[in-house]
């Protein structure tokens, strides 16, 4: 079990020292008992800083925000920032890197292994409550995580109300870090691509539908693609205001920029656009389910991404995450790759 | 009346293999259906997921990609590259219930204008029984 006080401890060793600038990690958000990001800038904040089943967040999306913050700043702070992050928060730390969007001396990493859990998945927490608001979370023993209430407290199996994720997560315990709390178990997760499985028995004309009726929904605002942390295109091609326009840039460049497709969120740009984020997101999703969670309309969109990570592994033998000198999925190729589906 | 349905097809062709196989079948007055939009690109490895994409939303009935055999690039390994990209993006297609048969790879050398005939005289006739591709298609132009 990861110990708040240990998590602190380094913390504020780290802070004092002045090792790093800040660090990301998860605090109580006192009105619902859930945690939230917060940034730690003085040692003497340390005591804010949680660890329980609600910390779903993947911080690994401030750590991008803050190389965009560095860019901008004319004399920055070149210490690195410490970030608290789980075992597939870690992994998207290696892509960020493998991709050398960031420098392993930018950051400090506090690993914490989820260990034969998770985290929560707040829909389904509701449904089991019924109504009622849950004001603490922790983990309990014999992986039940322990959930208090206004009226008591009771003792929820962790695979009832475990995010969909972490029951098909293979690596509970982060890949990379320079400090690591709580224990490393292993675990077996028997069906590593469960969700996509459900979609592949279907025909095509049900799949259409399953999918035409899900997408239909999105209401296109980009929330998916604001909280992942693999989403850091300067430009991007699903909207026209991320066009970089400098005082060279003449209006005929303006005018004449490809559009790919409309914004407005009609189902076959709706597809275009989750089509796009898909491949986009081949060999680089981790599987934080953040996109997921984000969603207003909940549009199962880890299905998608799922569905490339297994392609992935099934046809190229890739695994997404874990070493940070190896070449992205679709910048490499084996000669062995299958082509039987070529004329 | 019935009218048969003729499938529009958009075939990215790489410039120095299938365009120019599909220019052999031209010069050499060999018939196949007249289908195919061509457009050449300057290698199949640079055809990118969104030009797939775009075709379809722009109403294509169905893709083809078309490039030199494994170890003919004119770049080497271009064709490598692509043949991992566009199956990720085939299996994607198909994962959201768009029909296999839609969009299709293939190997086509300058020698083989025989073959692409061959190639696009298969496309169609496993598009016709399809109908028109109205899942990707944008409803209005604009």
């Amino acid at each position: 079990m990861v110990k708040h006080e240990d998590l602190k401890a380094e913390a504020k060793k780290l802070l004092e020292s002045g090792t790093i600038k800040y660090l990301i990690a998860y605090e109580r958000n006192a009105r619902d008992g859930k945690a939230i990001p917060v940034f730690i800038k003085k040692p003497e904040e340390v005591d804010k800083i949680t660890w329980d089943p609600t910390c779903f967040h993947n911080l690994v999306r401030f750590v991008v925000d803050e190389k965009r913050r560095k860019a901008r700043q004319k004399n920055p702070d070149t210490r690195p920032v410490g970030v608290v992050v789980k075992g597939c928060d870690s992994r998207a730390l290696v892509i960020l890197l493998q991709e050398k969007f960031i420098d392993r001396k930018d950051v400090r990493i506090i690993g914490v292994s989820c260990e034969t859990t998770g985290v929560i998945d707040e829909r389904k927490l509701a449904k089991k409550l019924k109504g009622q608001k849950a004001k603490n979370i922790e983990f309990g023993p014999d992986e039940n995580f322990v959930v208090t209430t206004e009226e008591g407290t009771v003792n929820l199996p962790a695979s009832e109300i475990m995010a969909d994720r972490c029951l098909e997560c293979i690596a509970p315990i982060p890949v990379i870090s320079d400090v690591l709390f709580g224990e490393k178990t292993k675990r077996s997760t028997p069906h590593p691509f469960g969700s996509v499985d459900k979609i592949e028995t279907l025909s095509f004309e049900d799949r259409w539908k399953f999918w035409s009726e899900q997408l239909e929904k999105c209401v296109r605002c980009y929330g998916c693609r604001s909280v992942c942390p693999m989403c850091y295109c300067d430009e991007c091609v699903a909207d026209t205001i991320t066009f970089a326009v400098t005082p060279d840039t003449t209006a005929d460049e303006k005018a004449l920029k490809i559009k790919w497709l409309d914004k407005s969120p009609v189902i076959s740009e709706n597809i275009f656009y989750h089509m796009v984020r898909a491949i986009h997101l081949a060999g680089r999703c981790i599987d934080c389910g953040e996109c997921e969670r984000a969603c207003p309309v909940n549009i199962p969109l880890r299905m998608l991404n799922k569905k490339l990570e297994k392609e992935a592994k099934l046809l190229f033998g890739y695994d997404v995450g874990f070493d940070p000198d190896k070449p992205a999925l679709i910048s490499c190729f084996r000669d062995e790759d299958p082509g039987d589906f070529i004329r | 009346m019935t009218e048969e349905f003729e499938p529009k097809i958009v075939a990215f062709l790489c410039k120095w293999c299938s365009s120019a196989g599909s220019d052999l079948a031209g010069v050499s007055r060999m018939e196949y259906p007249a289908n195919v939009i061509p457009i050449q690109v300057m290698c199949s490895g640079s055809v990118s997921p969104l030009y797939i994409f775009e075709a379809f939303n722009r109403g294509a009935d169905g893709v083809l990609v078309s490039g030199c055999h494994p170890g003919d690039c004119h770049y080497i390994k271009g064709n490598m590259y692509a043949r991992r990209k566009l199956l990720l993006v085939k299996k994607l297609l198909e994962h959201l219930g768009l029909e296999p048969q839609r969009f299709q790879m293939s190997w086509v050398s300058a020698a083989e204008g025989q073959k692409y005939t061959q190639v696009i005289k298969e496309l169609v006739k496993e598009l016709k029984p399809l109908g028109p591709q109205t899942k990707l298609r944008r409803e209005h132009h604009g």
